[in-house]
């Protein structure tokens, strides 16, 4: 009886492995449990939430979303190192965990002890302050900076780095205050405790009504909302903030696995008319999914670019 | 967008927001009725000696959040359930200390002195009703104050404090706290130090953990819930466990004496309590204003005036002989506590009681919601939606007491028998509940191991005549504090000395050090 049994589990596991080709024909062994490395109720949270809810409406999945959050997302990276990897534990971080914050951790742990399923949206990353200040542009705001410090709001210590060799570069003087996500920014930045800040997306609606101006783009590339504000490389850092939101899972998954998660979450952050789409168009300017390999090649790329930023940063 | 079109909103946001069913077309709001329940519920709880407000509090907690989730959408029905409980417990903690001399409630001790004589001369419901309409005119002259003062003074410190002077102003709050809670200072400070050192275990700014002996179960610190659960409740339940067990050689059962006479309250009997009503809401709204001196206190200073200024007019029966004064200062006193105690916490992010603590829980659990002085920001062109919430937080605070003013009374005075419940079986309840509500929240089994080890410090704190509050204050405001000490650190340019530097912030240090320096000298009689 026993060996019929084994039998039928080995056939069933040889079809399985048969149709793994087609990603569509994965499904997870249970309950997939979704870390989520960002605070209860903040924009990130709620992404990773409707992303789960919608991948349930479509495709019968159960998740149980939990949250692991604190040191940049290392926290979750070390809970979920050696948990099941069929696919039934994923977590919600950033690129940068993976990246700088897991270089500075120092815990043993690389990008390689991971697997990359896909990115969902990117950064939208600008240096912002309030229209209040009369700034029209960065130069102003360094114009500004020679008389008295300008107190510099940051959200992680790469971006505290990245602020370090922006005021270097423009010989300008910056007090950088580390605080805890985008929103404590922009408040602190609305508040008057910080002259000026890095806001990944969240000052998209305070640009748009005037409050706040982006005086230049942390990215790679100028910034959607405001194309004419320089970027990093033009202000003479050859750094950038450019960042994802990033599902992963424990090393080692299967790419059937992987990949049908990564199509999946695809699909729903993709198709209009879904919560976690609506979402992330306007939370976030639209939905980026670098999928697989290309997502896996990312995070190791930024695992090794973070130890130039240190070395510059520390000079 | 002036301020009127916020409280508009915050209205709005209670009456369509989620519903619950429809009645004949009519749609009932969900907050309106978890604010109903949390109030009926809050009554009984209060009316039972053993249990009180913050124990119904802390084990709807985890479960309202299971039900609600965690988007914005979940704030307002679960503040409501919340201070309902908060508001009907205070109300309800009268019930057995006049029926029975019991006070459901530590604050309603007062209530026995005259309340159980007043009984005892066949005048209980009298009794109640007077216990009624002081407390509700207490309550509602609290939330009145509240919710004109607290956006005027988050206002004022959002825009005159910066950060070395908001950080100095969390160093006075807690020695404040510190000194007044409680038998002795050094207890106090015992007692916000443990709170503090169990706040840094695993947080902080750097990626790898502080604190955690290299275990990964440290690692993200304590969860907020199991502390606070674990100190406040699972310690209040070992501890009750045990006095069951020392007192089980006597017991009393509640006696019933008959009941004779004129037992309504008449519009001659509220002028003539009036006064004393009027004085002890004054008097327990500037005790709740400030952070950590709790309602017992009120409630005690509200009956002593009282009885100075009754002794003087020499009207008769005397307080302790069964004046309906004295019921009508202590309660009066004791409620108006609950809605000042809400003015630290929306302006500045400072709980100062109990309930406050699991309020501020509630918000930093569900998220969307931060209490502090950000919430009042009246933008000009964008809703800021904190904003909505705090008024809407107020509009449930006002239909509570609309509950209060119309069905609390008879409610109240239905609730009698819940003092026959027994304590054998309500604390193993209580201690249940605790801890599979803790289990929903966390789902990992080493919350409920912390939650038992914080329940044998909070067992062991309450034996040693230490209060636990300074411990969970502090264990709250504990990541607070190091986050805007280090922002005033580097916002000044690495300045060692931002505490003392600017004028406002050196004087909060110097006035920290001035109240415990004062605690220490004079000897207290009253203490919350």
């Amino acid at each position: 009886m026993k060996s019929i049994f084994k039998a039928a589990l080995a056939a069933l596991g040889l079809s399985a492995m048969a149709g793994g080709g087609l990603a569509a024909d994965w499904t997870p062994p249970g309950p997939i449990k979704l870390m989520i490395a960002f605070r209860a109720g903040g924009g990130a949270d709620t992404q990773a939430r409707l992303i789960a809810e919608d991948l349930e409406a479509k495709t019968g999945w159960k998740f149980i979303p939990e949250q692991v959050t604190g040191k940049g997302g290392m926290n979750l990276a070390m809970a979920i190192k050696d948990e099941p990897n069929d696919g039934s534990v994923i977590g919600m971080v950033v690129t940068e965990t993976l990246g700088y914050n897991m270089k500075v951790a120092n815990a043993g742990v690389t990008p390689e002890d991971y697997t990359a399923i896909t990115t969902t949206a990117g950064f939208q990353m600008g240096i912002v302050s309030t229209a209040d200040k009369g700034w029209d542009s960065f130069d102003d705001m360094i114009a500004a900076s020679k008389e008295a410090p300008l107190r510099f709001g940051v959200m992680s210590p790469k971006l505290a780095d990245i602020a370090y060799l922006l005021g270097e570069a423009q010989n300008a003087q910056f007090n950088i205050v580390q605080v805890r996500g985008g929103k404590a920014v922009l408040n602190g930045v609305n508040a008057g405790d910080m002259d000026v800040g890095f806001m990944a997306g969240i000052q998209s609606k305070g640009v748009a009504a005037g409050d706040l101006v982006n005086l230049a783009s942390a990215l790679s590339e100028p910034l959607k909302q405001t194309p004419d504000a320089p970027t990093l490389a033009d202000l003479g850092v050859p750094f950038d903030a450019d960042g994802y939101f990033l599902m992963i899972g424990p090393g080692g998954m299967p790419t059937e696995a992987r990949d049908a998660l990564a199509a999946a979450i695809g699909e729903v952050i993709t198709t209009d008319g879904m919560k976690s789409n609506g979402m992330i168009n306007k939370a976030f300017g639209g939905a980026a999914v670098i999928a697989g390999d290309d997502a896996q090649a990312l995070v190791e790329g930024s695992f090794a670019a973070a130890g130039q930023l240190l070395e510059a940063a520390s000079e | 967008m002036g301020w009127l079109y916020y409280v508009w909103l915050g209205i709005l946001a209670v009456f369509q927001g989620p519903e619950l069913l429809t009645v004949f077309g009519l749609p009932i709001p969900m907050t309106l009725a978890m604010v109903a329940a949390g109030f009926l519920l809050g009554i009984a709880v209060g009316s039972t000696p053993g249990l009180a407000g913050p124990m119904a509090m802390a084990i709807a907690l985890p479960i309202l959040i299971s039900v609600f989730g965690f988007s914005p959408d979940a704030l307002l029905p679960v503040f409501g359930f919340l201070i309902g409980i908060m508001k009907g417990a205070t109300l309800g903690g009268a019930v057995p200390a006049i029926l029975f001399n019991t006070p459901g409630t530590p604050d309603a001790y007062m209530t026995t002195l005259d309340g159980y004589p007043m009984t005892q001369n066949g005048q209980a419901k009298k009794a109640l009703r007077v216990a009624h309409f002081s407390s509700a005119s207490g309550d509602t002259f609290s939330d009145i104050v509240l919710i004109v003062c607290a956006p005027f003074l988050a206002v004022l410190v959002e825009r005159y404090l910066d950060l070395p002077e908001k950080t100095a102003l969390l160093i006075l709050s807690l020695a404040f706290i510190a000194s007044v809670i409680g038998g002795s200072v050094g207890k106090g400070l015992i007692s916000l130090g443990l709170g503090l050192i169990a706040a840094y275990v695993g947080t902080g700014e750097d990626f790898y953990p502080r604190l955690s002996l290299g275990t990964e179960t440290l690692a993200q610190g304590f969860p907020i819930a199991a502390v606070v659960l674990g100190v406040l409740i699972v310690g209040e339940v070992f501890k009750s466990l045990e006095d069951l067990w020392t007192e089980a050689r006597y017991r009393r059962t509640p006696q019933e004496t008959p009941q004779s006479g004129d037992q309504s309250l008449h519009w001659a009997d509220m002028r003539r309590l009036f006064p004393y009503v009027a004085r002890s809401a004054v008097i327990g709204t500037m005790i709740g204003a400030l952070p950590g001196i709790g309602s017992t206190l009120a409630a005690t200073l509200g009956y002593t005036t009282g009885r100075a200024r009754h002794a003087k007019s020499g009207a008769s029966p005397r307080f302790g002989k069964g004046a309906a004064e004295g019921i009508a200062a202590t309660e009066a006193a004791n409620s108006s506590v609950s809605g000042a105690n809400l003015i630290p916490v929306l302006s500045l992010g400072i709980p100062g009681n109990a309930a406050a603590v699991f309020l501020i829980l509630a918000a930093d659990t569900i998220g969307g919601f931060n209490p502090g002085p950000s919430v009042f920001r009246f933008t000009a062109d964008t809703v800021n939606p904190e904003l909505v919430i705090a008024f809407g937080l107020f509009t449930c605070m006002m239909i509570a007491n609309l509950l209060n003013w119309t069905i609390g009374g008879a409610f109240m005075r239905s609730m009698g028998f819940m003092s026959r419940i027994p304590k054998q079986l309500l604390l193993p309840v209580v201690l249940l509940l605790t801890l599979s509500s803790i289990y929903v929240q966390e789902t990992r089994m080493e919350a409920i191991w912390f939650t038992v080890g914080f329940g044998v410090l909070g067992y062991i704190m309450r034996r040693l005549g230490i209060s636990p509050l300074p411990f969970v204050i502090a264990f709250i405001l504990g990541g607070k504090l190091e986050e805007t000490g280090r922002q005033a650190f580097a916002a000044t340019g690495g300045d060692a000395f931002f505490l003392l530097n600017s004028p406002v912030a050196a004087l909060f240090v110097a006035l920290s050090a001035i109240v415990i320096l004062l605690s220490l000298r004079k000897p207290k009689e009253h203490r919350s």
